[in-house]
């Protein structure tokens, strides 16, 4: 496939992504996994697999972004995933807003005006509590696979509040609840209830500007969109792939990084 | 504040509110009577004269939710010398307390979140995250606060209140009087007294030019001197506590408490604590305990855990377990010797930098000694709380030496005098049945 | 630049120092009179923490919630760090140091003198007139420790060579940005005042001062506030992301360029110097003042933006950051805040806040 003139990688905390990018800027390609421990193996191979799809990386840009980004020495340059994430949803939307983008170690709130430019962000404080971890340390209590934990949430309308915050005070709560026999999808209810709310804080901390988006691997998580809209009042609008906004915006860069005729290696 | 407005406050405070408020406490009294209003088969009741104290707390926010029509409003911390500023008839805040109220409400996580989604880290004291809560937001259990005037920050309780009433003073754009009291590591200087004093005097005129008027110097002495009667009849009812059964828990201190921190120089501050002290008498005559077949006595440190103080009182109480007395109510009262009406700056100035938390860590252990040898005690829970760094710094040791050198169990209970978030209720549960087991109950 | 690689280091300035008969000592945080101590022939040498020391021992006796440069300081004592000085000294800068100072004295008393100092939080008469009296408090303890009892002229003139060294301390600051020096360099030799004699510390800073080359270094301009620059690898880290700290609002730096004293009267002077300096949280000046003063730095500095580097727990800064924030936004000076510990090796989240907060203000210029 040759249509592609442009690359972004996001080294993430639980996935690595590539995206590949047309003279438009459209993305054309990519590949998604799991994040292994040895991140530069598997950016080699994933350089590897675009190599075979493109035939010569030379000429082709490639901007990385994420955790790891500081460990692809393949890239031309690298760009935070907040200055990324808000160009790929700008890129897709064609308008600002609010972006929430809950990840496995980190989630943010990224205000991002009309004109697609970052204007203010937060991330989590240095505690796991309001980060995906939060809700799979405690799930995984409550033996209940991680993809099944929105739908098992929304079941149900009766909630049980968890006050902790804290994930390691939060698991001894569920542990006690689960001892007086309240109901699973009860306490998955609360507990999205309590990260969606934590949530919520960052997102007044940056001051909401209408539309909601929604980017992150927790996207596939049905109750966190649903609880989400009820906790702030604002619809809430998702990419359509929603893991893949980080790397898009990367490979953007890219774009323009070939549009200026700077230097590629 | 012109005539009309003056007749509204009447109106709204001294007719409606006050007949609202007596209609709320007669009821309440009645109910008190029949015993149809308790429902614990663990504890005794609360004191009949509770109501009267819920009255009296009532009318103090009543009156603050017209404030505006009648005086003039300062905001003042916990432990800051109030009877010059009730002497310039200013009404007197706590924002502490309305802290506490919000805490044993259980609203603080709602109101706090109001703070920390401006950008206030929840690290900081979870009272100060109450009060610019509701500064933000409007929200509080009382009605509505009134603006201050002026504020008044005294740092013999902590340097926590200054920046908090930093933040206020640029918020209100209102002048704060600060009386600094320089920390008693050892010994008190000669210097750091006088400085004090100083700033009280400094502070009259700043506080003479809000209110208006100038400081009628006998009336000072007559409201210093009804601040000491109340403390003595404060110190009083918390040494009834001595008697076994155990009268009044720290529990029920830590709620009748409103009307000596809040209501220090006022006569019916008096009148309530003598008839309180009156009630307990009888109590004691009838061998009334707080809990039925009371087996240990136990001594509190630090701040209330205001929302699960009956949880707590339950628990223990199960076991026949008591808390008999605490360094904080205790610090209410401990002073009241120091206090003269006839010098009030002098005493003043000595009363507010020998307070319990601008004392050394070494003096409270010896205060919690002293304490658990005259109450009799048999155990002590040192609540180690996040939102109160002053007290709680030097709980690990003073544990330590408890435990090794005094002989007495000791239990440190993690956890937060306003926020639930801080609180684990396994974690405490475990903790304090571990802690029964020790104490051999 | 080589002046930098011939800043002497801490140890051995400290062995030169009791070598010539001198005495040294541990100082906490913040604000303390050098010139007093000097006087007596004592060589104040800091301790800000320091970072990365096995904090198990400060655990045992100080709660989770207490910030770490207070739990290091601790666990240094204990394992050993400040046996080589003679007297710890501890300025009540706020209640975590307060309850360290009354733990140490109560309950780990360690083998040497402790001599706390209360600092007043106001600029008032009163103020003053009780600092000067503390620091004849700490005079007559020192004067028990050191068996010396200088002079009001002994006094004066080492305040002189305080004086003088906070003059070209304060130039260092003045020319930071024309300097042929790296951040972390600046701050290296900025930070060495915080234990070299006063006397070497000019001679130093003239040298570099000599080579000011009068031409602005390149990157983007931001203002540091908080308490400490540590780990100090944060400042290569600003100027790899291509960045230059052009100036600072740090408690350990830019809150003590102390302006010289009034009073005749030496204790008096001391006193001064330090209630007039920068405005500082600690000392309880109003945020209306840190934020005229934060404002002029950026006017004086062409700093873009500022980050708030502020240890956790820390709530002496914490309580002010809302409101400073908001002044700021409304000035239109972005701002970005990152909250460390400083046993922690620079984190990726630390790193990502700030690359992110650089990359607005690049698409700003």
């Amino acid at each position: 496939m040759s249509g592609i003139k442009a690359l972004g990688i996001d080294v993430g905390s639980t996935t690595v992504k590539i995206v590949g990018v047309d003279t438009e800027g459209k993305m054309c390609w990519h590949i998604l996994e799991q994040a292994e421990p040895r991140v530069e193996d598997q950016v080699e191979r994933f350089l590897d697999h675009t190599r075979q799809v493109v035939g010569t990386l030379d000429r082709i840009p490639l901007v990385a972004t994420g955790y790891g980004r500081g460990l692809v020495e393949q890239a031309t340059r690298s760009v935070t995933e907040i200055t990324c994430h808000a160009k790929g949803v700008y890129r897709e939307f064609g308008h600002g807003g609010t972006l929430v983008d809950i990840g496995g170690q980190d989630s943010k709130v990224i205000g991002i005006s009309p004109e697609g430019k970052v204007l203010d962000f937060v991330m989590n404080d240095k505690c796991a509590a309001g980060t995906g971890r939060f809700l799979e340390n405690t799930a995984s209590r409550l033996k209940v696979p991680l993809d099944r934990m929105g739908d098992e949430a929304l079941s149900v309308v009766e909630e049980v509040p968890i006050s902790s915050t804290c994930t390691v005070f939060a698991e001894s709560e569920v542990i006690s609840l689960i001892a007086h026999g309240v109901p699973v999808a009860s306490i998955l209810r609360g507990l999205h209830r309590s990260l969606i709310k934590r949530t919520v804080a960052m997102i007044r901390t940056v001051g909401i500007v209408p539309p909601l988006m929604l980017s992150g691997g927790v996207v596939l998580n049905p109750a966190i969109c649903r609880l989400l809209e009820e906790e702030t009042g604002e619809k809430v609008v998702l990419p359509r792939y929603p893991q893949l906004m980080g790397a898009h915006g990367a490979a953007l860069f890219a774009l323009e990084i070939l549009n200026d005729g700077s230097q590629v290696s | 504040m012109s005539v009309a407005d003056t007749l509204r406050y009447h109106w709204n405070v001294n007719l409606l509110g006050r007949a609202a408020l007596r209609w709320r406490r007669w009821q309440t009294e009645l109910l008190a009577k029949t015993g149809s209003g308790w429902r614990s088969e663990i504890l005794t009741p609360p004191l009949r004269i509770s109501a009267w104290t819920k009255e009296l707390v009532g009318r103090h926010y009543l009156q603050g939710n017209f404030a505006h029509l009648h005086d003039k409003v300062a905001w003042v911390t916990s432990g800051a010398p109030i009877e010059f500023l009730r002497a310039l008839d200013f009404y007197v805040l706590y924002p502490e307390n309305h802290g506490a109220i919000c805490g044993a409400a259980r609203v603080v996580v709602e109101i706090a979140s109001e703070a920390e989604n401006a950008g206030y880290s929840r690290d900081i004291c979870s009272y100060a995250r109450t009060d610019l809560g509701t500064l933000i937001s409007g929200k509080t259990p009382v009605g509505k606060l009134p603006k201050p005037d002026l504020l008044l920050a005294c740092t013999n309780i902590c340097q926590t209140v200054l920046h908090w009433y930093r933040v206020l003073a640029h918020h209100f754009e209102v002048p704060l009087i600060l009386i600094d009291t320089p920390f008693i590591y050892t010994q008190v200087s000669d210097h750091a007294l006088t400085f004090v004093k100083q700033q009280l005097e400094e502070a009259i005129p700043m506080a003479e030019k809000v209110a208006g008027k100038s400081l009628d110097q006998r009336k000072l002495k007559q409201i210093t001197r009804l601040s000491q009667m109340a403390t003595y009849l404060w110190l009083e009812l918390l040494e009834r506590c001595k008697h076994r059964p155990t009268p009044i828990s720290v529990f029920d201190q830590f709620t009748q408490m409103a009307p000596i921190v809040e209501m220090r120089g006022d006569a019916v501050t008096v009148d309530l604590y003598s008839a309180m002290l009156k009630e307990v008498n009888d109590r004691i005559a009838q061998g009334i305990g707080v809990v039925p077949n009371e087996k240990k006595r136990l001594l509190w440190d630090n701040l209330p855990i205001w929302y699960r103080m009956r949880y707590l009182a339950e628990f223990l109480g199960r076991h026949g377990i008591v808390i008999t007395a605490s360094t904080y109510t205790n610090a209410w009262g401990e002073l009241a010797d120091l206090i003269n009406p006839e010098q009030p700056l002098v005493s003043a100035s000595r009363t507010l930098i020998h307070t319990l938390l601008n004392r050394g860590a070494g003096d409270k252990l010896a205060t919690m000694r002293r304490m658990i040898d005259e109450y009799n005690l048999d155990g002590v829970i040192l609540h180690s709380d996040r939102s109160c760094k002053p007290y709680s710094i030097g709980q690990i040791d003073q544990r330590d030496r408890l435990i090794r050198e005094y002989g007495v169990p000791a239990l440190l209970l993690e956890a937060d005098h306003n926020d639930p978030r801080s609180f684990s209720e396994e974690q405490v549960a475990n903790r304090l049945d571990a802690f029964i087991e020790m104490l051999g109950v | 630049m080589e002046v930098i690689s011939v800043i002497p280091r801490r140890l051995d300035v400290i062995n030169k120092y009791k070598e010539q008969g001198g005495y040294v000592a541990a100082v906490l945080p913040i604000h303390y009179p050098r010139a007093l101590l000097r006087a007596f022939n004592v060589l104040p040498v800091e301790v800000w923490g320091p970072p990365r020391v096995d904090t198990s021992h400060g655990a045992t006796h100080l709660q989770p919630y207490i910030c770490s440069i207070v739990h290091n300081t601790l666990s240094f004592l204990q394992m050993g760090g400040l046996d080589i000085t003679d007297v710890i000294i501890i300025p009540h800068a706020c209640d975590s140091l307060q309850g360290l100072g009354s733990v140490l004295l109560d309950f780990v008393p360690p083998d040497k003198p402790i001599v706390p100092i209360y600092l007043p939080r106001g600029r008032r008469e009163s103020d003053i007139v009780f600092l000067t009296r503390e620091f004849y408090a700490i005079y007559q303890r020192l004067e028990a420790i050191t068996g010396r009892a200088p002079s009001d002229a002994d006094l004066m003139k080492s305040i002189r060579r305080e004086e003088g060294a906070d003059e070209v301390l304060i130039k260092l600051h003045q020319s930071h940005s024309c300097l042929p020096l790296t951040d972390i360099a600046f701050y290296r030799l900025i930070r060495s005042r915080e234990y070299l004699p006063a006397e070497t510390f000019i001679e130093l800073a003239q040298a570099v001062l000599a080579k000011d080359i009068k031409k602005p270094r390149d990157g983007i301009p931001i203002l540091l506030s908080g308490i400490v620059p540590e780990p100090m690898s944060l400042l290569e880290a600003i100027s790899e992301m291509g960045a230059m700290v052009v100036a600072d609002d740090l408690a350990c730096c830019g809150r003590r360029l102390y302006p010289p004293g009034r009073s005749g009267d030496p204790l008096r002077r001391m006193a001064e110097r330090i209630i007039y300096a920068p405005p500082d949280p600690t000392r309880g000046n109003p945020i209306r003042e840190r934020r005229e003063h934060l404002l002029r730095l950026i006017e004086n500095s062409g700093a873009k933006g500022v980050v708030f580097y502020d240890v956790k727990f820390c709530e002496p800064e914490l309580f002010d950051l809302p409101t400073l924030r908001c002044e700021l936004q409304k000035a239109k000076v972005p701002s970005v805040t990152v909250e460390v510990d400083i046993n922690d090796p620079l984190s990726h989240q630390t790193l990502t806040r700030i690359e992110a907060f650089l990359e607005i203000l690049n698409e700003r210029r």
